[in-house]
Parts: structure tokens; sequence; C-alpha cells
């Protein structure tokens, strides 16, 4: 059984919970959860003064309501499930190291900031920072999924390390910047200076990309991992075209300019 | 990884030979700037003044700037970022190619003797502005012009200074950092310093409609700040502190009118190299200071019962 | 008025050693015969110390809030300081905020520390970040020997004039003394050189050499009666071989006194990278024979840091060799300064044989009044791990313990396996308070006598883990006033600060405006600090020869 939460009161400032998590509500009973501490703005408030909290402590939890201003939800958890119907706030799977996150809605910046593992699925659109370091640290996400069905924001990946972010819509500016591993998906391409200073690390996108000038153009190859990674993919409902008649990948290598060894691979259909 | 190499004024104008002015309009916004620290200054080291440094200014328009530099490169609008990153390259003999180039507005011929000036100077210095830094890509056209200065040192001397805006904003920047550890962006919420640009500066909170409260001292952003800032500032209590009436203080529920800094109250700036020069007050004010209302508000604050709860604390260190 | 009673008490400036006795304090903050009255703490079967003096570290100025931009990786997941009713909000780690520094220096029983480097330029940001240091009192160091003005009157051989200049910075600083960093090197380093030899005259000097730099500093430092001597950070920090550049600096001292900071930076031999090893041998030696010079260890701990120092050429290399984040600082006419992220550890050789070659220095000098507990924080490791140093020098067999985990190749290379001498707690007592405030010449200080600052630590003795008792003092009193008790900031009281005022001639000021202008960018009497500026202030008038 999940235990359910549904936000009865809108917080006119933003309500930090990262009590929100599998790990901190498993073992607790309905009355406990209830009497957790949540910041709103300054105030320490319980829990129940914003959500009602249905069931006892499980592994597995669901959100209900427009969660917007809620932050930090699931910080570091570690196992269970967290689904997410309506919109999500920032730092939603920050420092995630297991489980499985699903957002039926849009989610802000920040989501699976320097995660380590697990999955996080948004259904709607997310904000900037994807997977990214926070300001200063020399590494983003270390492993784990994200999948996004819409948008994103700036700096998606951000420093990330290893792991695989994959964009259903659009990316905004600085896609993979200071990239150091991992890999990207791009299904509807980016914005501008996308791969900024990556040092290592893929991008793939499927639509044409506007390249930084310090990517060197090689040429046209379609690499032996990408079928590979495309079956890795299906998993996902992700398909990567990958065969030879379908069209072919234009590989960019850079950024010259740290210099990187990272590439970019542009799909370009038959 | 990047870094801020940097030096006091003082040392340009004894020392640079080469100084780069990247999106600033310096004639016009810091008038005095090349004539007290920069191209116009005769020092030991070069007893010449001006006609032993080279100016090089870079912008997206011919500002009245242009007239004082030896030479004036016009990067194509929102290129900024990427001819600093092809700098970045061409310094570590990188191939870059001339459409590449050509794509920011510069040619391949500019951009080799632009490096060549780079590597061969003995001092050199950027100056970047608000045409840089606050243009698409921001802090990143920062850190990319940074840490181009800072990779030069390979070479030769080379460092990069911001030129701030008007007011003490180095100050509140260098103070936040000596009782925060961080220089803006900071949230108390939990009752300890936490930093994170985007989430808690101030355009970004009242964006959101964050804050259900503001209290604003020596700054005007209902004239500066995007129109969705300015809506929740009217919205909300806001509290402006202010010699002068401004836009902030038209809108604001309560403006306390304190006095001038540096006409008539005491204390120290801080210059855009973060030098700290005392303030001495040439004329008594019948208003004020900002630091005596701030401190008789939080005289009353402490009659008040305090705010956090006893017990045991919940912070959130990273990686927890 | 606060009695101690029952207490085994260690206060080395009066030669007692453990002795069970009271210590009585009066209103006024000071240490007298007896009391009548007022509260008694039972400290039967503790320890009573001196409170800790550090020599030389680096917590307020430019160079430090540099580096705490440029770390908030570390304080996201350092110590928080919550606010209290009481105290302020802060955060501690590699470099800790202003008053989280305070409590965390008094949390181990520190209550006077000295700030080693302070350009003059900037040195009234300093004074108004140490007036947010809460707790302990403070002195900070002119950096000087790097100073064009300085430089220029050595160079033409006036000494009378270079002395009345320096006494002028001194005052327009409002420090406590000079400070001398890689002389000669930093003003190199502003054409992107370094000063490696003392005998080679300097980039951009005819006939100045970085050895007369040290022997002029340091008669000027006597002439102006400085109650702390000249505080030399030597040329060629860090460098393998660098041991006969610090012999050959001392030899220039020879006839002075001085105080050689972080000197374990100062004490390599070997070639290169891979074949620098330890000298400290060699060093220590100097030091046993030379009774008048002092010195701090500048220890380093395994672990992250970040190295700032005024040496900007070292900082440079540093940021090539560890390719992480880098700041640099010039300051015109007087200095500059770099700041590197850094961690050290016990698999590298090099920190292998740094970290062996600061306890070697604090092991093979005899004499606990010449050598002080330091890390040059926070170059080597923060000065909150201090507990740490004390542990490996009171006990060989944790030293031991610690020598395994270096790297097989360490052999032959330092000295530590083969010592086995352990601190007592008297000599521990010198090393971190007595000496120090001593060298200092801080005469109130690091003292338990009669008539001196009632700055008081009480250690509950965990025999199990010594670097424990050290962490955790049950009581720290200062100046008379009880700020830790129970592990618990319970006062957070303003320090004051040391302040020299040292005799020159009348017409220096006349002598400096014309050179200050052409050098600086502000105005010549907006540069000094104002002295209603420090609020609180013990201020020593100097008298002339």
């Amino acid at each position: 059984m999940s235990t359910v939460f549904r936000l009865k009161e809108q917080p006119n400032v933003p309500l930090e919970a990262e009590v929100l998590c599998p790990d901190t509500i498993a073992d607790l009973s309905n009355a406990e959860i209830r009497q957790l501490t949540v910041f709103h703005g300054k105030r320490q408030v319980p829990l129940e003064d914003f959500f009602d909290v249905e069931g006892d402590g499980s592994v597995d939890m669901e959100l209900h309501g427009d969660l917007k201003k809620v932050r930090w939800v699931a910080r570091a958890m570690t196992k269970g499930s967290v689904t997410v119907h309506g919109d999500i706030g920032m730092h939603l799977g920050a420092y995630m190291k297991n489980g499985r996150i699903d957002v039926h809605g849009d989610a802000s910046d920040w989501i699976g900031a320097e995660m380590k593992n697990g999955l996080i699925h948004v259904h709607g659109n997310a904000g900037g920072q994807v997977g990214a370091a926070y300001r200063g640290d020399m590494q983003g996400m270390k492993n784990g999924t994200i999948i996004i069905d819409g948008s994103a924001g700036l700096e998606v990946g951000m420093r990330m390390r290893r792991g695989t972010i994959i964009l259903g819509g659009p990316a905004r500016d600085f896609c993979g910047l200071e990239m150091k591993g991992g890999t990207i998906v791009l299904r509807e391409g980016a914005e501008i200076r996308t791969g900024a200073w990556m040092r290592r690390g893929t991008i793939i996108s499927l639509k044409p990309l506007q390249m930084m000038p310090t990517f060197a153009d090689s040429n046209e190859f379609n690499p032996t991992f990408l079928n590979v990674y495309a079956k890795h993919l299906q998993q996902y409902n992700i398909d990567l075209p990958f065969a030879a008649d379908a069209g072919s990948y234009q590989r960019f290598a850079g950024d010259l300019s740290v210099p990187g060894k990272g590439e970019i691979l542009v799909w370009n259909p038959a | 990884m990047g870094g801020k190499v940097t030096c006091t004024l003082g040392e340009v104008k004894q020392r640079a030979d080469f100084i780069v002015y990247w999106g600033g309009n310096p004639a016009e916004c810091h008038p005095r700037h090349f004539t007290k620290y920069t191209i116009m200054q005769k020092s030991r080291f070069l007893p010449r003044g001006r006609k032993d440094r080279t100016m090089v200014l870079v912008d997206i328009r011919e500002t009245k700037s242009a007239k004082a530099a030896d030479t004036f490169l016009q990067v194509k609008p929102g290129k900024d970022f990427e001819l600093i990153t092809i700098l970045r390259a061409m310094i570590k003999d990188q191939r870059v190619t001339d459409a590449q180039i050509e794509d920011t507005g510069m040619t391949r011929e500019v951009l080799d003797k632009l490096v060549d000036q780079m590597k061969n100077c003995k001092f050199g210095c950027m100056f970047f502005g608000m045409g840089l830094s606050m243009t698409r890509g921001k802090h990143m056209n920062s850190a990319a012009l940074l840490t181009l200065a800072a990779e030069l040192n390979a070479f030769t001397k080379f460092v990069a200074m911001p030129m701030r805006g008007h007011g003490n904003v180095t100050g509140a920047d260098v103070i936040m950092r000596w009782q925060t550890g961080y220089p803006f962006g900071i949230t108390f919420n939990r009752g300890y310093p936490r930093y994170n640009p985007g989430e808690f500066s101030t355009v970004d909170v009242l964006v959101r409609g964050d804050c259900d409260a503001a209290f604003i001292i020596g700054a005007d952003p209902g004239a500066t700040m995007p129109q969705p800032a300015i809506d929740h500032l009217k919205r909300i209590p806001t509290i402006c502190l202010d010699p002068h009436i401004t836009h902030t203080s038209k809108l604001a529920r309560v403006h306390i009118t304190t006095a001038p800094q540096g006409i008539a109250a005491p204390g120290t700036a801080y210059r855009m190299d973060e030098l700290p020069l005392p303030l001495k007050p040439a004329l008594k004010s019948p208003y004020p200071t900002d630091e005596e209302v701030v401190r008789r508000i939080n005289e009353e604050l402490q009659k008040k019962p305090f705010w956090m709860p006893e017990g045991a604390p919940l912070t959130m260190t990273a990686h927890g | 008025m606060i009695r101690i009673t029952g207490g085994k008490v260690y206060d080395p400036a009066n030669g007692i050693d453990g002795e069970v006795k009271d210590i009585c304090i009066d209103d006024n903050g000071r240490i007298v015969e007896s009391i009548d009255g007022g509260r008694t703490i039972d400290a039967t079967g503790m320890i009573v110390f001196p409170g800790g003096v550090d020599v030389h570290t680096h917590v307020a100025g430019g160079a430090i809030n540099f580096a705490r931009a440029m770390t908030p990786e570390d304080h996201r997941r350092t110590q928080a300081f919550i606010r209290t009713k009481t105290r302020r909000s802060g955060l501690g780690g590699m470099a800790p905020t202003t008053f989280a520094t305070g409590y965390l220096y008094a949390g181990m029983g520190f209550t006077t520390v000295n700030e080693a480097a302070v350009p003059v330029l900037s040195a009234r940001h300093t004074h108004e970040e140490l007036a947010d240091i809460p707790i302990v009192d403070k002195a900070s160091l002119t950096l000087m020997a790097n100073n064009e003005i300085m430089l220029d009157q050595m160079q033409a051989g006036e000494y009378e004039r270079a002395k009345n200049v320096v006494a002028w910075y001194i005052w327009a600083a409002k420090s406590y003394g000079v400070k001398a960093v890689n002389p000669g090197g930093v003003a190199a380093w502003k054409w992107g050189e370094d000063a490696k030899q003392l005998t080679s005259p300097i980039e951009g000097y005819s006939n100045l050499t970085p050895g007369k730099i040290v022997t002029q500093l340091a008669q000027i430092c006597d002439d102006l009666k400085l109650p702390h001597p000249m505080h030399l950070h030597c040329n060629n920090l860090g460098a393998p071989g660098n041991v006969s550049t610090t012999i050959d600096t001392l030899k220039h001292l020879e006839g002075h006194r001085a105080h050689i900071a972080h000197s374990q930076y100062h004490a390599y031999g070997g070639d290169d990278w891979d074949s620098i090893c330890s000298q400290t041998g060699q060093l220590a030696e100097y030091f046993n024979t030379h009774p008048h010079i002092t010195t701090d260890a500048g220890a380093v701990l395994f672990g992250d840091t970040v190295t700032i120092t005024a040496d900007g050429p070292w900082q440079h290399l540093l940021y090539k060799l560890t390719g992480r984040k880098w700041g640099n600082l010039d300051v015109e006419n007087e200095t500059g300064c770099g700041i590197v992220p850094y961690t050290y550890r016990p698999s590298n050789l090099v920190n292998a044989v740094q970290w062996a070659s600061g306890l070697e220095l604090l092991l093979l000098i005899k004499n606990p009044w010449q050598v002080f507990l330091s890390t040059d924080h926070p170059n080597g490791g923060c000065f909150w791990r201090y507990p740490e140093i004390i542990k490996l020098l009171m006990c060989a067999d944790f030293r031991k313990e610690c020598l395994e985990q270096l790297p097989d190749k360490i052999k032959g290379k330092i000295l530590l396996p083969e010592i086995d001498r352990e601190y007592t707690l008297y000599e521990i007592a010198t090393s971190m308070s007595a000496g120090p405030a001593k060298a200092l010449g801080l005469t109130k200080k690091g003292s338990l006598g009669v008539g001196c600052d009632a700055d008081v630590v009480i250690y509950e003795e965990d025999p199990t883990d010594i670097a424990r008792t050290f962490a955790h003092p049950r009581y720290v009193l200062k100046a008379g006033e009880v700020v830790i008790e129970e592990g618990d900031i319970r006062e957070a009281p303003d320090g004051q600060e040391f302040l020299v005022k040292p005799h020159m001639a009348a017409d220096t000021d006349e002598f400096m405006q014309p050179r200050f202008e052409d050098c600086y960018t502000m105005q010549f009497e907006n540069y000094p600090v104002e002295l209603e500026r420090i609020e609180r202030k013990d201020l020593q008038e100097l008298p002339a020869e």
C-alpha cells in the first residue's frame, strides 16, 4: 500500500519538505508522519498543516496537488517509489541513490541534481539544471537515468559524470555544459551552446543543432555502440534511429577550448 | 576548472601594457576609468603612458569608448561566449575554422593578432561590463572571460575583473562572504546560510513570488527589475530605505528616508577591485543613517519571541 | 569572580607542571592571588591550561574571503552554526565564516589568534572582519617584504628611511608587527617571475637581493622594538630541495630575532617531486643551536583544504599541478595572494613527506618554547583539527598506526619512524599557549600568573582519546567569562585587538605622500585605517631607540 499525501493548503512561500522521502516515512505510523517537520519559509510546521496523509508509512509514496512550491521531495532517497500527480517544485530527487520517481505534471529546476543512481521520469516539462552539479561542485549526476517527456531549461546535465538524460522536448542553452561523462539524448534538439566546455561524454541529437564553434566536424558515421544503446533505451520506450538505411550520424568532437574529448552526434535522416 | 585571477586597480595603473574592455563602455559609464587607472596613466614601468599601452574594446556596437581604443572589435550580438571560447581554443593552438570565426563577426587575421597580443604582452588585464555579464549566457559569459584570463597565465601575466555597477554592490558582496561564506543568493530560513543563485537571488524570488515581504536598502529594483518582480513587490508589504524618492519607494508600503551614504552618513565603500575606501561625510543630515534604522528595527525584533524553535537543528548538509 | 579549584594546572610560563592549585579570577577578568566569594568551578580530576594562542593563521581579510567565495561546495557539506538568541549563524569548514571562526577557536580552547598576513591597502577590510570574529583576542601582521616603496629605499641604501617607511605602514594598517613573505619573490611575480636564490638580484632591481631584504627587515623590526620579531615566510616555499634556501635565510638572520613561519614547507631535500624527502633534521639542528629564533610547524593533515598565501608564484604552480580552481589577487605596490583548493592524500608521496615533516619538526626541535603548533590554517589543514596534531605528538603508537597508511616508497625519505619522543601535557601547553604568547610578546597571554588575562581552559582528560580531550574542553574562560561550558557556547563576547604604534621620524608623512601618490590609486589621507574604527583595542606605543 502506498502512503498518499494530498496537498490541502497551498503554501504562499516555498515549503521545504525533504521529509517527503521513502527513507524517512517507511517505518513511521500515520500519526508520526503527520508530525514530521517541514519548513514553510522560515516557520517550522508539522506536515499535516499542509498535507492530508492516508495510510501508514511505506516505501511507496503518492503525492497529489499543485506542488510547485514544494521543494526537496525525495531528497537522497535510496529505495521505493514516489509518484507525483501534479506539478512539483525544485530539487526533486536531488542526491537520489536509488528507487524511482514519476511525475505526472511538470517539474522545476535541479531535479536529480548530483544523483548517484535511480530513475526519474517527468511526463511533462522540467526546469533547468537537470542532473546538474550544485554551484561549485566538480561533478553532477554520477549515475542513473532521467527521462523528461517534454522540454527542459538551462544547463541540463551540467558537469554530469555518468548516467543518462533523455529529453523528449527541446532543451534551452548550455545543455551538457562542462559535461564529464554520460549521455544526453535530445529528441527535439536544443537552443544554443550545447556541449559547451564538455570534457567527455556523448550528446545525441535527433534534430539539427547550432554547434559551438569549438567543435570539430568529423566524418559521418554510425558508431556500433549506438545500436546497443538504442536497445538499452527501448526499455524506456525511446526509439533511437540507428539503421544505416534510415540515415546516419554526423559526429562533432570537442570542446576544443578545454580541450575536451566529448562528442556530439547529430542524426541526419536519409 | 576556472577560477578568478585578478588584482587591484593600482596594479593595472602601474603595469598593464595590454588592456581589454569587453561589453562595457567606460567612456560613458565609468568616465574616470581611463584617466585614473588604465590607459592614460604614466608609471615607472610604463613611462610613456598611453604610448606604452594597447587597448582593445570588444562590444556589439561602436560606443564612445571606441575612440579611445587602439582596436575596436565588433562582436555579433549574442556571440560573446562563442568568441571567448574560440580564444580559449586558439591560445592552445586548437584548430578553429574560418567559418566558425566569421560567425562571431571576427576574421582569422584579427583573432590571430589578438591572441598574439594577449600572449606576448607583459601584463594583460580584461575588464568586463554588463554588456557581457547581463546578456544571454550571463554568469557563463563572465566565467568564460575569467577562465580565459586564468589560462593566459600559462604564457604571461593576465588578470580579469568585472566593472561593477553603481552603489556599494561590491561591499555587500564582500560582507556577505565573510559573514555567510557566500556572496549573494542566500537564504537564512533554516537559521544558517544556504546558497543557490537562481533559487534565492532577489530577482528570481520576486518573479516566482516566493517571498511575502521585502526590505530594500540601497537599491531601486522598481526601476531595474522585470515587470513580474515589480508586480510582486506591489503585492507584498515592501519597506524601502532610501534618501530619495525612487520607483521602489513609490510602490513601497513604507518608505523611510535615510541620510545619503558617503555624503551625510559614514561607512566603508568597496571599490570594484574590493579595496575598502572610507566614506567621510561632509554634511549633516536630519535623517537617520541606514545603519541606525536597521539597528532600531533589530532592537524591536529582539522583543518578540525568537523565531527559531529550541531543539535539534534541522540542517541540510550536502549528500545527506 | 571565579575560583577554579582542584584541577591539575599546566602553566609553563610560571614553571607549574601538573600541580593541583586554585586559579582565582577577579571581576576585571584578571588572574589574582585570591578572591572572596564568587562562583567556584570544581575541576577535580581535570587539567587546567592557559588559553591557546595561534601564532600563525589566516582568518580574516581579502585572501580568506576570496577563498570563501571560491568554495561553496565545502560550505554545503560542513558544520553549520545555527542562529540562536546569543549566537550568530555561520559555517565551519575549510574557510570558516567570521562568527564561526570565533566559535570554533573558542570551542577548542584557543583565546588569542594572530592573523599573519594583512596587505595595508585592505587592512580596513581585515579589521572589519576581525571585529566580526567573536570571543578571541586578535593581532595582525602587515605584509612588508615586497613593498616597493620600502624596497626602493633599501636598494638606495637608505636604511633609516626604510625603517620609517615600515613604521609608517604598521601604524597605517593598525597592526601588531611585520610579516615578510617570499622577500622579493612576490614583487617579481607581478612580472610572472619568482625569486628563489637569496643572493640573486630581484627582477626589476639592480642590486637588491632577497637576502638583503631579510637582514634589513629583521634589523628594522628589532630597531622599532616591535614586541613580535619579523615573522618570515621564507623564499622557495614548498619546493624540493628548498632546505638550503631556508638555512641560508637563517644565516642571514644571525644576530637578530625572528619567527620563521610554517617551517614544514621549507624543510625539503631532493631535486624534484620524485626525489623529494624530508630534511627536517638539518633544520631542527639549526633551531636547536640558535635559541633566539622561533618557528611554527605549519603541519599538514590529510584531507581537504584550501591553500591561500601571499606567495602567488607557488599558487600558480599548484594550480597547474592540480588543475582545480585558482584564484589570484595582486595588490598594488604591496603584495599578492593566490588561492587553490587542495586535498592532501596519504597515498601521495609528496603529501606524505609533508605530513611527516611537520611532525618531525615539532618532535626534533627540543625546546617547545621554540616550535609552536600550527597548520598555517587553512594551508596545511584547518585550525579546528589541531587536536589531531596534539594526539600525534603525544602518542608514538598512534603515529606508528598512521605511518602504515603511507606508501612504501616513503622509506628512507622521512625521519618520523625513528622518533620515539612523546610530548607531555606540559610541553603541549608550552607549544600551543605559553610559547606562542611569548614569541608574540603578549605578556598577559599564555600564562596563569597573577595579573594575566584570565583566559583559561579546563579539559576533562579522556585517556582513550587525547584528540577528543583537546577538541572538547569542559570549560573555556575568556577574560574571566565562561564562554564554553559542557560543550555549549554560553557567551560570545567581543575580543580585543592588539596594536602597536612604532616610533617614526616626524617628516615621514611628507616623505611618503609623493611616493604613495605615484603608485597608489586611492587618496593618501584615506589610506591609513582610522584608530577609532577599531572598537576594542590594546594599543602599545613603542619608544624611540
